[in-house]
């Protein structure tokens, strides 16, 4: 084997024991490398360098920074709306999504999940990063049953599972941020780095609550959280049909001028439904829909003025 | 031995102590969460864990984790309560000190966290922070999760797959 040959080979290994984060072995393959003769110890050490993860994308956001993004979005979204005060019907909410989210492709987020019904006519469901999830009492007067509203939380959840909030924050905006985060592992900013991050942080979440409250996802990712609920929905145990009857009733009520509200943040019910049902079919044999759903669910929607 | 089986050899030898080093010790990353008997959130809890916890990673199956606790408790976490903790030999070298990998900046950096949210709602006094602190403490039981799969036939009590 030629000396460049068995220089290759071991910045090949450097690289990926490199991007493994293991320090010490990465010192020796370092060593490795220069051992060769072909390559200065330096440059030894930058290629392992720059096979290391370095912050720059919205994946790269830590579980605990999602969380206090998701908080701050959602207390934007409750200096807007008022929590419907419906103590039963919360609880009926958040055990369902619970159920939900524990059948969904992410579990266990840092702060869990939560779930509110806010207190509007409007129909509408809002998903902030982390899993603080809102639907209006405008929507659940529309679901007809468990599996209509199952299948909203359901797509919910699942823009959250993909971390679909996140990745309507600006690159520069991440970028800056991680610039002044650094990688040190002090968990105090002085007062300077704390002005400086915490002006990030308020552009972050202005560019969250705007994609929740005003513009909506980019379609893919709302095409995407469907096929994700009726995944969810279905390992649950529920019937798959509760999405695509919610669309039909969308789309009956669509209104004739500027859309507002939910049918100016999501693509029209009509091409969603078209997607629902291709992918509905593809599942197979799926659950039934059961009367005792129907009938809690009723329960618990009955005092909804 | 021929030179290409000696490198052959040295490659061998760093994988097999790096995967025996590495494979051993998970990190808990989110909040708070519990180890459960089975792997299945309706399962009882046996140990309370919080962020930052380091466990001896048993087995995985299904998306789930056995682990052994310091204090010697067996149970099983969901796979994306936790993060395989890399060797951290950092100690051992001070000056790569600033190169941590991503996953110990996750769970040891500053970043976005309750200081800078202390600072931003004193200057946005209009966010309900209020409102979502109730909305957190709002968190259904394990008893109450079973009670509703079990009326409603669903999860291990009904068509669920």
């Amino acid at each position: 084997m030629s000396a460049r040959t068995k220089a290759l080979a071991a910045a090949a290994l450097a690289a990926t024991l490199a991007l493994a984060g293991c320090q010490a072995i990465k010192q020796g393959a370092a060593g490795i490398i220069a051992s060769t003769g072909k390559v200065s110890r330096e440059d030894a050490q930058s290629l392992v360098r720059t096979a290391e993860a370095v912050r720059s994308t919205f994946a790269e956001i830590t579980e605990e920074e999602e969380y206090y993004i998701g908080r701050a979005t959602a207390a934007l979204i409750l200096s807007k709306y008022t929590p419907y005060r419906n103590e039963a019907l919360n609880a009926y909410v958040n055990v369902m999504g619970t159920v939900l989210a524990y059948n969904s492709d992410r579990p266990e987020t840092y702060g869990g999940y939560h779930f509110l019904v806010l207190d509007t006519d409007e129909v509408n469901a809002m998903a902030a990063p982390g899993g603080f999830i809102f639907v209006t009492k405008g929507l659940v007067n529309r679901c007809g049953d468990e599996e209509t509203l199952a299948a909203i939380l359901a797509h919910e959840i699942g823009h959250v599972a993909e971390r679909h909030g996140l990745q309507s924050i600006k690159k520069s905006r991440l970028l800056d941020a991680f610039k002044v985060i650094g990688s040190e592992a002090s968990r105090q900013f002085n007062s300077e780095e704390l002005a400086k991050v915490t002006g990030i942080f308020e552009g972050v979440l202005g560019d969250v609550v705007e994609t929740l409250v005003e513009r909506g996802y980019d379609r893919k990712f709302e095409y995407e959280a469907d096929k994700l609920a009726l995944s969810f929905t279905v390992r649950t145990g529920y019937s798959p049909g509760g999405l695509a009857e919610f669309l039909v009733g969308m789309e009956e009520h669509k209104p004739s001028g500027t859309a507002a509200g939910w049918f100016k943040t999501h693509p029209s019910p009509a091409d969603r439904l078209a997607r629902v049902k291709t992918e509905t079919a593809a599942l197979g044999a799926v659950p039934a829909r059961l009367d005792v759903r129907t009938a809690r669910f009723a329960e618990a929607v009955k005092n909804l003025r | 031995m021929k030179k290409p089986a000696r490198l052959t050899f040295l490659i061998a030898t760093v994988l097999v102590v790096f995967v025996f080093l590495l494979a051993e010790t998970v990190v808990v990353k989110i909040k708070t969460t519990s180890i459960r008997r089975d792997p299945k959130f309706t399962s009882p809890a046996v140990a309370a864990i919080k962020a930052g916890d380091t466990m001896e990673k048993l087995e995985a199956r299904d998306g789930w984790v056995k682990v052994r606790t310091k204090a010697g408790v067996v149970g099983w976490l969901h796979s994306t309560a936790v993060e395989t903790k890399k060797l951290d030999l950092l100690a051992m070298d001070k000056t790569m000190k600033t190169q941590a990998s991503a996953g110990e900046v996750a769970l040891a950096a500053k970043g976005f966290n309750k200081q800078v949210e202390d600072k931003y709602r004193a200057g946005n006094a209009a966010a309900d922070f209020a409102a979502v602190d109730a909305m957190e403490k709002v968190k259904p039981s394990a008893a109450e999760v079973d009670a509703f799969l079990k009326q409603g036939k669903l999860g291990e009590y009904g068509g669920a797959r």
